[in-house]
């Protein structure tokens, strides 16, 4: 089985977050950017279908700028992926991931690809867009939220759970798909020393960005805030329970904009 | 100047769900937008005819049974003819698996930005302005989608439902679009999620949480029921899991969970330091408490000093009128 | 900091936080040995350091070894002392042995998950490590091995023991001779688990050796090499301990920092209260100096250096700093530091240790004195 993990760096999960110096993006100084974590169970469940399925290879790619995308694909690779593929970005053009999946589809396409996969969601975005803007991409049918992911080689179908808010669909499809993984079969699994050191003297193939086209609609960051400092609770007056209450939901819906 | 703007319709029993309600709201709060409806599947044509309850005069019907599993691969070649026909400049879709996975897909098909979990949105110079949680809701991004074209989907919970305005709806019929390999999945089974157990703690975006202030076990289903007609998570205070009232997996704070949903609300609950790192990265924080010099009161963002006992059922009334559950 | 040695400590890092400290206080308050914890830091590579990459080790050197155990020690230092135990044990093998002694006895022991004990320390003496009483009496091919080691870690469950006994008491230390004995060797009888006040999970036990027959192909070195081949090993094994030490103290810093700007009192956050202000400026210096001398030392042996003087300096200051620290930091949490609830307090009782075992900061303080002055003679 030939498979495609596509890996996107990340701040890590408990890192304090802070804002640039021009206001519109997380300041990555001293941040460190590790493989988000969806995509950690991403390359788990490849490695785990490579084991499966022997002479399958898994082939890890990412979109983004020096040097914390070489530092995952490096992370990927010590993990135990075959090859590594760095298509770099400039700037924040790797934010959107819709851009990401235009950077990346030719290259995904012009690999050999039963099977793409990548996490459901990254851990700073998090908007769930990049498996169906790649899968429309590549023509592959595109799946998200994706549990429990087998490969029937008898009948030359996947078979996998979409964990979707009405309750769990179980699928089948021929190769190729493109999958947003939610959870892998197991725990990611974590590298080993000398893994990890032989990582960082293995070769990245580079791939050009393809250019994007004039009139491409584009999405781009403009501020980038932190919650502010709270200063204590607005204290609701009122009379009997009944117009507390009411007061509160009228609150919540109109000021706080959270509509129960 | 008038934007056309596309919502894609999900269907619940062949009706319009909540999550499509959501997505017209969002389609309402752009100035001047003339809404159009879309909707898929078998049940199409008259799905596509509900739109005219809110007041929407053209809807896109695609009925096509090869379309009722809801797939968005194959719902995003008709949804992008549709709004392409429709000469839309904005197409919303559910904040739903549904909705995000169909947003990715027509980005392409229909060559538009995206954004995904929206909280706040402003038609701008040339496109749209969106506001969005990042990082878990520990930060909120503002992105421009440039372009003649956007597509959104909402963040569950932050647009208001718009009211019913009876209208009719005139509903115009789609030919099957050209699939070629996004035909060949097939959903195989559908397991419903289990009635009645809410979201998890950790997930959720609303938790109420109940603390030492409730008194005793046998008062904690006005939590619960506080809970369940917001469609929250229940969450507890280290003192009532140390007493026994619920189990440890409730409890919210230093040696518990951490939570960061849309909304946190705090009944009976002192706020010690030991609590509050555990929800203070939640949007907003609504805390409930007898004694108006609580420290809750200092991280809370709105207050009620008073008896729970009164305030709660008083509160979860008022949600269920509201929410229409009678 | 290379590339190289970021990946080793960030991968350490992540051992500890998300492996080894979410069973620290578990395994503090009931005394558990967590072999499952252990296999998966072999597994992973984090045990056997110092074994060259050749015989089945990771192969690293002093300053990736330093990068490592501090950061396993942040997760747990009582983990961290039997994961690296391993390293004390096999050095005499891979300093003293012949190539084929190194071959034969760390090929195996390195290719699956085992312990191994460094047994120096008896009864009668363990900073007066010359005066050892445990008998070594020549028989034929053999040696035959009578005597009592203990405080000896990984004890109970070891499965090849490092002993150093004297083939003549008379010698002093000159008689002093060191063996390989694999467990199963008849004779050999490690001790119950001793209740420790700190460094719980770790299992420290004493060896009693009752006519334990060892072949003279498992002496390693000649008779009466032993006490040197321990300095030797000692010179290597001193500078991790100052890692160790460093981490407990970082970990005690980070609660202790963290808490500062949390808690309030008299209206403010307790980090603004100038008292506390000082006593967090303190620890940050002794963590920092403990780092970095413990980062001197690494560097100093690995360029070549014996690596005595500086090895002492940093055991002795950063195990004293990682006492005061930890002190401080309960300090700095008040009455809810003296509570078990709160990870502190384990922290002092862990960084105790560290001024105790592996040459105890009395005898450090000789060395350094003895060897500071031999610069000047």
């Amino acid at each position: 089985m030939e498979i495609v993990v596509c890996v996107k760096p990340v701040p890590e999960a408990d890192t304090r977050l802070r804002v640039s110096a021009d206001g519109r993006t997380v300041d990555p100084e001293n941040v460190k950017f590790v493989l988000a974590g969806y995509d950690e169970s991403a390359v788990e469940q490849a490695l785990l279908l490579k084991e499966a399925n022997p002479g399958s290879k898994v082939r890890a790619i990412a979109y983004g700028p020096a040097p914390r995308t070489e530092e995952v694909l490096r992370a990927a690779l010590a993990l135990g992926c075959d090859e590594a593929i760095w298509v770099e970005a400039s700037g924040d053009a790797a934010s959107d991931p819709v851009s990401a999946a235009r950077a990346l589809g030719p290259s995904v396409g012009g690999l050999p690809h039963d099977l793409v996969l990548c996490g459901k969601q990254a851990g700073d975005d998090e908007s769930g867009l990049f498996a169906g803007a790649l899968g429309e991409l590549i023509g592959a049918p595109s799946f998200g939220y994706v549990t429990d992911l087998r490969w029937d080689a008898g009948a030359g179908r996947f078979r996998f759970q979409r964990a979707a808010e009405a309750g769990a669909e179980r699928w089948e499809s021929p190769a190729p798909i493109v999958v947003g993984l939610q959870q892998a079969w197991n725990d990611p699994r974590t590298a080993k020393l000398p893994a990890i050191l032989k990582s960082r003297k293995a070769p990245i193939a580079r791939a050009p960005a393809p250019p994007a086209p004039g009139d491409a609609p584009a999405s781009r960051p403009e501020k980038f805030e932190l919650p502010p400092p709270r200063t204590g609770a607005k204290m609701i007056d009122y009379a009997t329970p009944e117009e507390a209450a009411q007061k509160l939901v009228k609150i919540l819906r109109e000021e706080a904009k959270v509509f129960p | 100047m008038s934007a056309t703007v596309v919502v894609i319709a999900e269907l619940v029993d062949g009706r319009l769900s909540g999550a499509t309600r959501e997505a017209i709201g969002v389609a309402r709060s752009i100035p001047d937008a003339t809404i159009v409806g879309f909707a898929a599947g078998s049940a199409a044509p008259s799905a596509a005819a509900e739109f005219g309850r809110f007041g929407i005069a053209r809807a896109f019907a695609a009925p096509d049974p090869r379309l009722d599993t809801g797939y968005p691969a194959a719902v995003a070649r008709s949804a992008a003819s549709a709004a392409t026909g429709a000469g839309a400049s904005v197409v919303v879709v559910g904040g739903t698996t549904f909705g995000r996975d169909l947003a990715g897909r027509l980005a392409v098909a229909w060559n538009a930005a995206a954004a995904t979990g929206v909280t706040e949105l402003a038609a701008v110079e040339g496109g749209l302005r969106v506001r969005r949680p990042v990082f878990g809701g520990r930060a909120t991004e503002t992105r421009r989608l440039e372009g003649a074209r956007a597509v959104v989907a909402p963040r569950p919970h932050a647009f208001a439902v718009p009211p019913e305005s009876p209208a009719n709806c005139s509903v115009e019929t789609l030919p099957p679009a050209d699939l070629g390999p996004l035909a060949e999945p097939k959903r195989t089974a559908m397991e419903s999620a289990a009635a009645g157990s809410g979201p998890g703690l950790t997930d959720a975006a609303i938790v109420v949480a109940g603390g030492r202030g409730v008194r005793g076990p046998e008062n904690f289903h006005l939590i619960e029921e506080l809970a369940a007609s917001l469609g929250a998570a229940v969450g507890a205070s280290r003192a009532v899991t140390d007493a026994g009232w619920r189990p440890t997996s409730f409890q919210v704070g230093q040696t518990g969970r951490t939570v960061s949903p849309q909304l946190y609300i705090a009944v009976g609950i002192s706020g010690a330091i030991q609590h509050i790192v555990g929800m203070v990265s939640s949007r907003v924080i609504v805390a409930i408490n007898s004694d108006n010099s609580a420290p809750i009161f200092r991280v809370a963002d709105y207050g009620i000093a008073g008896d729970l006992f009164q305030i709660v059922p008083a509160l979860t009334a008022e949600i269920r009128r509201v929410r229409g559950l009678g | 900091m290379t590339a190289e040695q970021e990946s080793l400590r960030d991968a350490a890092r992540k051992f500890a936080r998300t492996e080894m400290a979410p069973h620290a206080a578990e395994c503090d308050r009931t005394g558990r040995f967590p072999e499952e914890i252990y296999r998966k830091a072999f597994e992973l590579g984090l045990m056997n350091l110092n074994v060259p990459a050749e015989h089945g080790g990771s192969g690293l050197g002093p300053v990736e070894q330093c990068l490592i155990v501090e950061e396993l020690a942040y997760g747990c230092g009582g983990m961290t002392t039997s994961i690296i135990a391993n390293c004390l044990a096999l050095e005499p093998i891979i300093l003293g042995g012949t190539d084929e002694q190194r071959t034969r006895f760390l090929d195996p022991f390195c290719a699956q998950y085992q312990l191994a004990s460094f047994c120096l320390t008896e009864p009668s003496g363990g900073s007066d490590a010359g005066g050892l009483t445990t008998r070594a009496r020549k028989d034929g091919s053999d040696y035959v091995l009578d005597g009592e080691k203990c405080f000896i870690t990984n004890a109970p469950h070891a499965s090849l023991y490092t002993v150093f006994a004297t083939v003549d008491p008379a010698l002093h230390h000159r008689g002093i001779t060191a063996f390989v004995v694999p467990r199963a060797t008849p004779g050999v009888a490690p001790g119950k688990d001793e209740d420790k006040m700190g460094h719980r999970a770790s299992s420290t036990s004493t060896v009693r050796f009752d006519g334990a027959r060892v072949p003279a192909a498992n002496r390693l070195g000649d008779e009466g090499e032993g006490f040197a081949l321990a300095m030797r090993t000692l010179d290597q094994t001193r500078t991790p301990i100052g890692a160790l030490a460093t981490g407990i103290a970082q970990a005690a810093l980070d609660h202790a920092a963290k808490y500062a700007l949390e808690r309030r009192t008299f209206g403010k956050p307790i980090g603004e209260h100038q008292a506390i202000q000082i006593k967090l400026a303190n620890m940050a210096q002794s963590v920092r100096a403990a780092r970095l001398l413990t980062w001197y030392s690494a560097w100093t042996i690995e360029r070549g250096g014996k690596g005595t003087l500086e090895s002492s300096i940093a055991k002795c200051f950063a195990s004293d700093a990682a006492l005061r620290v930890a002190d401080d930091a309960i300090q700095t949490f008040g009455g809810y530091g003296y509570m078990k609830a709160y990870p502190v307090e384990k922290l002092l009782r862990d960084a105790k240790l560290t001024q105790i075992y592996e040459g105890a900061n009395e005898i450090q303080r000789t060395v350094i004195a003895r060897e500071l002055l031999r610069g000047y003679a």
